[in-house]
């Protein structure tokens, strides 16, 4: 489901519990941070469970881009679409088994990943991905021109407790756009 | 700049340069970054020599550029590779099968041509998702259903073209099987339509299988010999109600009898929707009969011979159920339809099954469809509601394989007869090869009944970014398909690195499958321009061809 949220507030946008208190940096650094666009919208994966203190960390990071928390199922995927043929830049907040199908969506309307940043959930006060997670969702690090192959290489996992922080830009090919009818 | 076999710089200078005249230079993509998006992300052969890539992409926006595309493509003879989606991880991926190709990218080809309620049709493109197709018909408020395979991304067409299932009703859940009608470029640049869409202005294409004279549609599968660009499908009329029936039997042995009653059952029609096997024994979930929450931890005596490194004694482990008062086999069968068929059929269901001493029997809740939102929320497998998503990618645990991170799967999918003795004999086989090379896994796999004759053993191998585990992998899958062609068990789909190690197992009568398959190959694709290598079919004329 896609639900836009102007705020976030404990207990609001987020699950609960699994997420502890920090989190910490592996091989974290944030890549391919060059020129291009601001970021036009946070994608939160609902699926997570996450912490109201980590909802409240995005909640203070934000700033005023919009939010938009989906779920990969068929109405998560309507709105989606709508969110991608809209924007030019994505920042989001996932699980690297939802960032793998969301980069394969999100390559056929022209998004490149060009950062990404993952944390340890249970590794606690590991301030430099804490700064990219700012970084990322604050909507103020403009999105790199291209592509970033070692962004492009995770895990694709959900068990395996990392939470990715990462940014899009449109800048390939718009395969997929509105479905026709003929 | 990457060429094709066979094929000079100058020539494929020329053919790109007619190709982006065809269908705008923004919709032809030779960059290393673009040509990225058509590797297989689960490759086996990931940064290997033999890994295959493709030299170039073009996407065409409707069927007549397609005629153009492959006009041009002929002259030059390259090679052409067409995708739908491009998301058939697993069994190949947007990679072509023969390294150099120019990948057909049809997914801005998205249009539902035209959809009938009445008969209960569609007739698509190749860039139509099941995501689309879903979503048009809550749209509309059709009254249809589709069958969905898991995960839902996947183009309708190209599903069905790489055999691909879902699990609803019988006559739905084979992809290819309830096409009707399909419209194919030929690699010649012709266009042509099968069964009744062969005649101008038919009004039964959709409606009437045969067609007149030899049915070929067959031949289209896999995209061998032609770029199919639409393609009818019958969909399954909204069923009023759903419930899903659980049955129990004691004995691991039980399970001969218990696929010979189910056999009958489906080939007289009475079970129609799909059923699934589990073991409340060992702990391998199914959907209803481990509804209620997480699974529970194993029993410690159960664990341990479930975990016998020299294999499972499965007298030990039937001996041990039977002491917990555990059932070895559940069995949940899934009805659809009116509230008085889904009684008939759980009562027929029941009545067969009670020849087994100490099977128990529940039918659950009759639910009325359609699902509310709130209730496919809570629905942990939506597949069988005909409702597409992705959360099969969260199923999977995340594991590592001698070392290396796991980071996709390959399929080994062998057909198995339809009968409890071989079911027994392939978990054997299959679980034997698991222990020797430790592969992640559970100790025991069941086989799947999706098709309705014989059973299917989906068994996903992992797939690193080391060559060296990779190759390892590639030895297993060796070892895995020599061992079932000697039962006589054959694969029916499989990876572009053993299209030719499985075709070559279809040897009857020295290869003459593959003979008359590249005869054939040699009378429409002389040029052997259309996917060459796809399946391990090829021209037969190398250096006159591409292929």
């Amino acid at each position: 489901m896609v639900t836009r949220r102007t705020a976030i507030g404990a207990g609001l946008a987020f699950g609960s519990v699994a997420w502890a208190a920090g989190f910490g940096v592996y091989g974290a650094t944030v890549q391919g941070r060059s020129e291009a666009r601001s970021v036009d919208v946070l994608l939160i994966d609902d699926s997570l469970e996450m912490s109201g203190q980590m909802a409240a960390f995005i909640q203070a990071g934000r700033r005023a881009l919009p939010v938009v928390g989906f779920q990969l199922d068929a109405a998560g995927h309507a709105g989606l679409m709508r969110v991608l043929n809209k924007s030019q830049a994505i920042a989001g907040i996932s699980s690297g088994a939802t960032l793998f199908c969301l980069e394969r969506i999100a390559w056929d309307h022209g998004f490149r990943l060009t950062g990404r940043s993952e944390g340890y959930a249970s590794d606690p006060g590991d301030d430099a991905f804490r700064q990219d997670v700012v970084v990322f969702i604050s909507g103020t690090e403009p999105a790199a021109a291209s592509a970033s192959p070692l962004a492009r290489a995770y895990r694709p996992s959900r068990a395996d407790g990392m939470l990715h922080a990462w940014i899009m830009q449109k800048s390939g090919p718009q395969l997929r756009q509105h479905r026709r009818e003929a | 700049m990457k060429l094709p076999p066979n094929v000079s710089e100058a020539d494929f200078t020329a053919a790109l340069k007619a190709f982006a005249s065809i269908v705008g230079d923004q919709w032809l993509f030779t960059t290393d970054e673009d040509l990225e998006l058509y590797r297989d992300s689960y490759s086996i052969l990931w940064g290997e020599a033999d890994e295959r890539t493709a030299s170039a992409a073009v996407a065409p926006d409707n069927a007549d550029q397609v005629v153009e595309l492959v006009k041009i493509a002929d002259r030059y003879r390259i090679p052409i590779y067409p995708i739908s989606t491009g998301k058939n991880l697993g069994y190949g991926g947007a990679a072509p099968a023969l390294t150099g190709s120019v990948v057909f990218d049809l997914k801005r080809m998205n249009r539902i041509v035209e959809i009938d309620e009445q008969h209960g049709y569609v007739v698509v493109e190749p860039g139509v998702s099941y995501f689309d197709l879903y979503n048009y018909i809550q749209e509309k408020g059709l009254k249809l259903w589709i069958d969905v395979p898991s995960p839902g991304w996947g183009s309708v067409l190209g599903n069905a073209l790489d055999g691909g299932v879902g699990v609803t009703l019988a006559p739905y859940r084979s992809h290819f099987d309830a096409h009707c009608g399909m419209e194919v470029v030929l690699p010649n640049g012709r266009m042509m339509r099968t069964g009744m869409g062969a005649m101008p202005g038919a009004k039964t294409w959709q409606q009437f299988k045969p067609g007149f004279g030899p049915r070929i549609d067959g031949l289209f599968k896999q995209s061998n010999y032609g770029v199919v660009t639409k393609m009818g499908f019958w969909l399954m009329p909204s069923p009023e109600n759903f419930a899903t029936g659980v049955v129990t039997v004691p004995k691991f042995h039980d399970l001969i009898p218990l696929v010979d009653i189910v056999g009958q059952l489906e080939q007289s029609q009475i079970v129609q929707g799909l059923w699934n096997l589990s073991s409340p024994t060992t702990g391998t979930p199914a959907f209803a009969a481990h509804e209620s929450g997480p699974p529970k931890p194993l029993d410690s005596t159960i664990a341990a011979i479930l975990n016998d490194p020299g294999g499972v004694d499965m007298n030990k482990l039937d001996a041990a159920a039977q002491s917990k008062g555990l059932p070895f086999w559940a069995c949940d069968f899934n009805f659809y339809g009116p509230e008085k068929l889904i009684k008939a059929q759980w009562d027929c269901v029941c009545d067969a099954l009670r020849a087994i001493p100490g099977a128990k029997f529940k039918l659950g809740e009759i639910r009325s469809l359609p699902l509310s939102l709130e209730e496919q929320a809570k629905t942990r497998d939506l597949g069988p509601f005909g409702i597409p998503t992705l959360k099969t990618f969260d199923l999977g645990p995340m594991y590592s394989y001698e070392g290396a991170d796991v980071v996709g799967h390959i399929f080994f999918s062998p057909v198995i007869p339809r009968t409890g003795e071989a079911a027994i004999e392939a978990m054997d086989v299959f679980a034997a090869i698991g222990r020797k090379y430790k592969l992640p896994g559970p100790p025991l796999q069941f086989p799947s009944t999706i098709f309705q004759r014989a059973f299917l053993f989906a068994v996903g191998l992992p797939v690193t970014r080391s060559p060296t585990v990779n190759a390892k992998i590639r030895d297993i899958i060796r070892e895995l398909v020599a061992v079932s062609a000697e039962r006589g068990w054959g694969e029916y789909r499989t990876a572009p690195a053993f299209y030719d190690l499985i075709m070559g197992t279809y040897s009857y009568n020295d290869h003459a499958l593959r003979g008359l398959l590249e005869t054939i190959k040699d009378a429409v694709d002389p040029n052997g321009i259309m996917s060459p290598g796809r399946y391990a079919i090829r021209s037969r004329h190398p250096g006159e061809g591409a292929g």
